[in-house]
């Protein structure tokens, strides 16, 4: 049975908290029209589900179905094309990124170029790195939340984005895309 | 604190999920520590990074329109109770909780009662998972109530009742002191199993309304009274186990008031 109340509650979730799914979705899935479509994949299941909302943080249940339809894709996806995407393979993300060249390091980067790199570094991360780092860093969930959407204990929220930042600063340095660290 | 404590927290500290008797001890470290103060500026310096130049993708405009289109829909096929809901979008999770009629009701004084309770039950679920995530969930580590009290004592105006209850299962490991809202409250700590239990004891102006238990992602909060004052349980046991030691407490707080008559 499907009460109008709860309803209409997953309607205003969903609408609420649309970019917020688009954006997890469009970082998880890398195309716009696989995020579109996982994003309203996940507001069916939700509106379907939507009985079964037992309380708790209500974007964390919304961003956890968005999450879960955004990686039944990305399965179906890969045993689509029988490949193994990228993210799936660090060592090949690593040997696909290209070094920088020694003048690049000298050369102060221009905005969009700095964004083509912050973009690649974070593409080229495995998913699950990639995906608490979206959350926390530009959707500014807390420990708590992230745990809610990945379904894990916070001690692994809290080892991934460890892990997270560590191999993105990383990367970012290695390759002289981040900016010097200014006083706080 | 050393400098290996301070670097388990300073993650916690940059994410603000750090309490803050906790983060002003690590702000204390930071003041002598460069290595600490460089680690920090380097998380900073990746996330203004990210902010700056990794894109939010906003949701395009077809994907938002054909959602309210079909939310739309289902809204006039079941319109005649259209209030009701809305009433539910407002609700954060503490709100639903209140809604469902089991919280405490504190503070109902304030002209922002539901504000205000919110704020509180939210306050102690997260100083509880906090002080868990924290590299000791304690302040004062002891299994002696003659520890523990006096330790409160030199510290907060009221030391709250201490009791153990090891040999029932329960038994007190230590303190802590922690805000709420902006009052430093001491909080017991006890284990039972696995599980860590903190018990908040309150201002007395906490008025202590109801008698169901709040649940929240596997953690569940239960008012009680403590030695007249209120107090409120957190902890992931389950149903039985935490009534089995809210009993304990109230007996506890009980017999002690019937030996002050005497």
């Amino acid at each position: 049975m499907m009460s109008t109340s709860s309803r209409a509650f997953v309607d205003d979730l969903a609408l609420r908290h649309l970019d917020a799914a688009y954006n997890l979705g469009r970082w998880l899935l890398g195309s716009e029209q696989d995020a579109a479509d996982a994003v309203h994949d996940a507001y069916l299941r939700a509106a379907r589900a939507s009985d079964t909302y037992a309380g708790g943080n209500e974007r964390a249940w919304w961003l956890a179905i968005v999450r879960n339809c955004c990686l039944a894709r990305l399965a179906a996806r890969n045993k689509e094309k029988k490949n193994v995407a990228i993210d799936d393979n660090p060592v090949a993300a690593e040997r696909w990124m290209p070094r920088a060249d020694a003048d690049d390091i000298e050369e102060r980067l221009d905005s969009s170029r700095r964004r083509e790199r912050i973009e690649m570094h974070l593409r080229n991360l495995p998913e699950t790195f990639r995906e608490v780092l979206i959350l926390r860093e530009i959707e500014e969930l807390s420990y708590r939340e992230i745990a809610d959407v990945l379904q894990t204990p916070i001690g692994t929220v809290m080892s991934r984005l460890a892990r997270g930042r560590a191999l993105l600063q990383k990367a970012l340095t290695d390759n002289g895309t981040m900016e010097a660290p200014h006083g706080l | 604190m050393d400098c290996k404590a301070a670097n388990d927290l300073l993650p916690l500290y940059f994410d603000g999920e750090l309490d803050r008797a906790t983060s002003r001890e690590f702000e204390a470290h930071l003041d002598e520590c460069a290595d600490c103060r460089t680690t920090l500026i380097e998380l900073d310096t990746l996330r203004s990074s990210l902010r700056k130049d990794a894109p939010r993708y906003s949701a395009p405009e077809a994907l938002r329109s054909r959602i309210r289109e079909e939310a739309a829909a289902s809204s006039a096929r079941q319109s005649s109770r259209w209030q009701r809901p809305r009433l539910a979008l407002a609700a954060s999770w503490v709100i639903a909780f209140i809604a469902g009629g089991t919280t405490l009701a504190v503070w109902n004084h304030a002209s922002t009662a539901g504000q205000e309770q919110s704020r509180l039950t939210r306050d102690l679920f997260s100083s509880h998972w906090r002080a868990l995530a924290a590299a000791s969930p304690i302040d004062v580590v002891s299994t002696d109530q003659h520890t523990v009290k006096p330790w409160f004592a030199g510290k907060i105006a009221t030391a709250p009742v201490v009791r153990d209850f090891s040999t029932q299962g329960y038994a007190l490991i230590g303190g802590r002191i922690d805000y709420v809202g902006t009052d430093r409250v001491p909080v017991l700590v006890y284990r039972h199993g696995k599980h860590v239990i903190d018990v908040f004891v309150l201002p007395a102006t906490a008025v202590h309304g109801s008698d169901g238990p709040v649940q929240l992602q596997g953690y569940v909060l239960e008012g009680t009274m403590l030695g007249g004052q209120p107090a409120a349980i957190v902890s992931d046991m389950d149903q039985a186990e935490l009534t089995q030691f809210r009993d304990l407490l109230d007996t506890s707080s009980r017999s002690d008031n019937t030996l002050g008559d005497r």
